[in-house]
């Protein structure tokens, strides 16, 4: 018998819809170490009574949570901002409609991202610089 | 037993032009079909009701209705299943013609943009048969069993919101011929279900699978195709 067991392969061109999927998948496994990592931390270990601005500045003060931090807020924001845009779709049913919300959200989402980025490396320069 | 049957009905022609329901009590077995009831009550309580209904043995999938808020095949359910109180509607997302019967047309038009049939015009090595390990045959057979009657489409929440998303039944379909080692066009199948009204509408409700009376993994050939969007990859 002749059969071809090659594994079959094709060319799909990726699109908006393609990788906004895949985004969801990659940034749903990247949120898993670092809200977990947060949670552990900020809610057992250390635990919220013992968070004060003292303890978040300390924190800021090191590259690697300055990172950390920033990262969770973007994965966190562009997962939900993307959830947001799907839901909305129901709701929304013109192309030009869908557009216009698609990019709201991302700005929302680059604007928010930015403004606690700034923050965080702001307030780490400003403990470095009251030593 | 006894039956509290209660069916919906529509019927601008006969002056009924807004949507109601009609109330029956009926004797029945615990193992009647409500394909039953509909046929008893048309026969001998309302000739006007209407319902499609062909082989009556859950292969033509002509009787796909909303039971007690559930897609069955009424052919295919019995009335011990869903208790006896019971309301028949249509099947929800399509235009309601008459009572049970739904304008299907756009159904079939989705069905019909993916290319639901073997596309292969090279000539077999042997010049008669194009032949299949079993691996490759089973890696398509459960969406094989489809028989369009449109439970896992109209189930779909997200096809409820989005009239122009193919639906489920569109993509187990496709799925039925991308995995299928003697076809040759892949890639377009996958082109149409890669737009923003293809497979990425699907939010994995599960509603399908838990509607299809074929009991495909319907949820499951989405993911694969999917898959296939992502990778590429068809094995």
């Amino acid at each position: 018998m002749t059969t071809s067991s090659q594994v079959r392969k094709v060319e799909v061109k990726p699109n908006y819809e393609n990788v906004a999927w895949k985004w969801m998948r990659y940034s749903g496994i990247a949120l898993i170490p670092l809200a977990w990592t947060h949670v552990l931390i900020k809610d057992i270990v250390v635990g919220v009574h013992a968070i004060d601005l003292e303890y978040v500045i300390v924190q800021w003060s090191s590259i690697g949570w300055q990172v950390f931090d920033i990262l969770l807020l973007a994965f966190a924001f562009a997962h939900g901002m993307n959830g947001l845009r799907q839901v909305s779709f129901d709701f929304i049913h013109g192309a030009g409609a869908r557009k216009a919300v698609s990019w709201g959200l991302f700005v929302m989402w680059l604007v928010i991202s930015a403004m606690g980025a700034i923050a965080i490396i702001a307030a780490a320069q400003n403990h470095l610089a009251n030593l | 037993m006894e039956v509290n049957l209660r069916i919906f009905r529509y019927n601008p022609e006969a002056g009924r032009n807004k949507p109601s329901y009609d109330n029956y009590t009926l004797e029945a077995d615990p193992t009647d079909r409500v394909l039953d009831l509909l046929e008893l009550v048309k026969s001998y309580h309302d000739g006007t009701l209407s319902f499609r209904r062909s082989c009556a043995h859950g292969v033509c999938g002509s009787d796909a209705m909303r039971i007690n808020g559930r897609n069955y095949l009424a052919c295919k359910v019995l009335v011990q299943d869903v208790g006896n109180n019971i309301t028949v509607e249509p099947i929800l997302g399509m235009q309601i013609i008459k009572d049970m019967i739904v304008d299907m047309e756009p159904f079939f038009e989705s069905y019909r943009s993916i290319s639901p049939f073997l596309v292969n015009d090279e000539i077999p090595e042997d010049g008669k048969e194009r032949l299949q390990t079993i691996e490759q045959r089973e890696r398509f057979d459960d969406t094989t069993k489809c028989i369009l009657c449109a439970a896992c489409t109209t189930s779909c929440p997200s096809f409820w919101s989005n009239d122009e998303f193919v639906g489920p039944a569109t993509i187990v379909n496709a799925h039925r011929f991308i995995f299928d080692s003697r076809d040759t066009a892949p890639e377009k199948r996958l082109d149409i279900l890669n737009e923003e009204s293809g497979a990425w509408k699907c939010r994995t409700a599960f509603n399908c699978t838990q509607a299809c009376p074929r009991e495909i993994h319907v949820t499951q050939a989405i993911a694969e195709v999917k898959n296939a969007l992502t990778t590429g990859r068809l094995d």
